[in-house]
């Protein structure tokens, strides 16, 4: 009886390693394969691996990704934790419905919801129509679109809601008398933040951060489309490696170098998270001695 | 819940909606230059969309791919949350419960260009052509985080016991799952149908690259749109946005209803 349980895991496995990590391994392959005229030949040659690592615009690329998915997961839990914590206050009949509209955007395509931005951002659009309107401004704004700005923007958007999510889930679970219990011994609102909410609430902030890290470093289509003259990523300099310039080496190993660094920070930030719920652990338990 | 709770809900709202919002305005406008002020409301923009067979086509191959994704991402990610709710129910014996999550979260993870240029070079590799079902199996693999994740939240809320009594008045596993815990989690596993179908009309980047000769509406469109905005465009988001609030909407009944 055990066994059949689980018996339903094996064939979902095998299909996300054949389709998800048979591709990866096959890229590591190619990356340190060797071009013959039109085809590639078996060879264990680090020519790729290392025209990145000598190549400034590729590890700038690669750090510019970095940088994207980091500014992203340090700012959205500033904008999701209010929103979390008063979902989470929400009366039980209407949790559903704070679902459906924090999900909605999710699911509308990327490129609705870039093209839905360009008609907010643009020299014509909403925000610059405002703020010409309260006699804000003589001129349209026009560093709001096709810059890095404008693309950071949009990735905030995008990445927002996986952010609530992910804290949602953790205020729900942890028990808001503690927070309340605190507010009764005269602790501040920021204080009971600081003391309660959030040392408790940090698996979901953690988990969070990682995902909106990924998504956003990994998004080629926001900075191309938004980003105008900045809008080249490490994504499109592999896909144009891949397909125009026909180096598949290259484009393997600039890819599994981007993955790998990602998965190194994603990586770093599980041992912080690690030692922060160990520490706390350790701090509780000397406090509760003395 | 107080007042202050209120106000931040609904400037979430105001700020996720906005945009979606003002693009659908736009659709309506009579103007053909996209700019405030707008001066008259007109549907003829979405009269043009029935006369553009490039969006017909891209649309009738969105929803061919976009169906069987749906179905099969959906019965994928109850298997994988049946099996991760055994893991929780005997954590004991579940060590490859932790593997288990990360080798299906870790597609969804991988920057989306650089997924789909490793599948294209195996693809190539092995000789297979590029087409709809390659596609779909690449979007299904993106998509079974989202309904294992649904899915696995439903069967938790399923009382074991209901299963146990099951068993033991009788009914082998299969029968056992079929009439007990299928029934309880027909909803969700409909919700999960229709968030996987709806992903696969939002994908771009894998389309791009592993759809072939077939063109999803998703790639018409972002072909279309790199170049320029136009008022008929605007409703083509419009048509594409309220099949999936139709489908956002279904999935929210059906996961209430159970």
């Amino acid at each position: 009886m055990k066994a059949r349980r689980e018996a339903s895991a094996p064939p979902v496995a095998l299909f996300a390693a054949l389709c998800g990590l048979a591709p990866l391994v096959a890229m590591a392959v190619v990356s340190v394969a060797r071009i013959e005229g039109y085809t590639l030949a078996l060879a264990l040659d680090l020519r790729a691996w290392r025209e990145v690592a000598a190549s400034p615009v590729m590890r700038g690329l690669i750090g510019q990704a970095v940088f994207y998915g980091a500014i992203l997961a340090c700012l959205t839990p500033l904008a999701a934790y209010p929103i979390a914590l008063a979902l989470a206050r929400t009366p039980m009949a209407w949790k559903w419905l704070g679902a459906v509209v924090l999900l909605t955007p999710l699911y509308t395509g990327e490129i609705v919801r870039i093209y839905a931005w360009r008609l907010m951002l643009g020299a014509q659009g909403l925000i610059n129509a405002a703020l010409g309107w309260a006699g804000l401004i003589e001129a349209p704004v026009q560093a709001l679109l096709y810059t890095r700005l404008s693309a950071l923007i949009v990735m905030f958007y995008n990445t927002l809601p996986f952010m609530v999510l992910a804290i949602w889930a953790a205020v729900e679970a942890f028990d808001r008398r503690l927070a309340e219990a605190a507010r009764d011994l005269g602790a501040s609102p920021w204080v009971v933040f600081r003391r309660v909410t959030l040392p408790l609430t940090r698996v979901g902030l953690f988990a969070g951060m990682g995902v909106v890290f990924a998504l956003g470093a990994g998004d080629a289509l926001t900075p191309a489309l938004m980003g105008g003259a900045n809008g080249a990523t490490a994504m499109s300099m592999i896909e144009s490696l891949f397909g125009a310039a026909f180096d598949w080496p290259l484009a393997s190993a600039l890819g599994l170098a981007l993955m790998l660094t990602l998965a190194g920070c994603v990586a770093a930030l599980t041992l912080l998270a690690g030692r922060a719920r160990r520490s706390a652990r350790r701090s509780a338990r000397r406090r509760g001695k003395i | 819940m107080r007042a202050r709770d209120w106000r931040v809900l609904a400037l979430a709202a105001a700020y996720l909606y906005l945009p979606i919002l003002v693009l659908s305005l736009f659709a309506f406008s009579d103007d053909a230059v996209i700019a405030f002020p707008i001066t008259g409301l007109t549907l003829r923009w979405f009269g043009a969309l029935a006369g553009n067979a490039a969006f017909l086509d891209g649309f009738a191959t969105s929803m061919t791919i976009a169906i069987p994704v749906g179905a099969i991402s959906a019965l994928g990610g109850l298997a994988a949350a049946l099996a991760l709710r055994g893991a929780t129910l005997r954590p004991r014996a579940a060590w490859w419960a932790a593997p288990f999550a990360a080798l299906l979260l870790a597609p969804f993870l991988t920057p989306r260009t650089v997924l789909a240029v490793a599948q294209s070079m195996a693809l190539s590799e092995l000789g297979l052509r590029r087409g709809m079902a390659v596609l779909g199996a690449a979007q299904v693999l993106v998509i079974l985080p989202f309904t294992t994740a649904l899915l696995t939240a439903a069967l938790l809320r399923v009382d074991p016991r209901l299963e146990e009594a099951g068993r033991d008045l009788g009914a082998g596993p299969w029968a056992c799952f079929q009439r007990v815990t299928l029934p309880l989690v027909r909803g969700p596993l409909m919700a999960a149908c229709s968030a996987g179908m709806i992903l696969s009309l939002a994908d771009v980047t894998l389309a791009t690259f592993l759809a072939g000769r077939a063109q999803p509406l998703s790639v018409v469109v972002a072909s279309e749109f790199m170049r320029e905005m136009r008022p008929d465009l605007n409703a083509m988001q419009v048509v594409v946005l309220s099949v999936t609030a139709l489908a956002v909407a279904l999935a929210a009944l059906w996961r209430r209803r159970r």
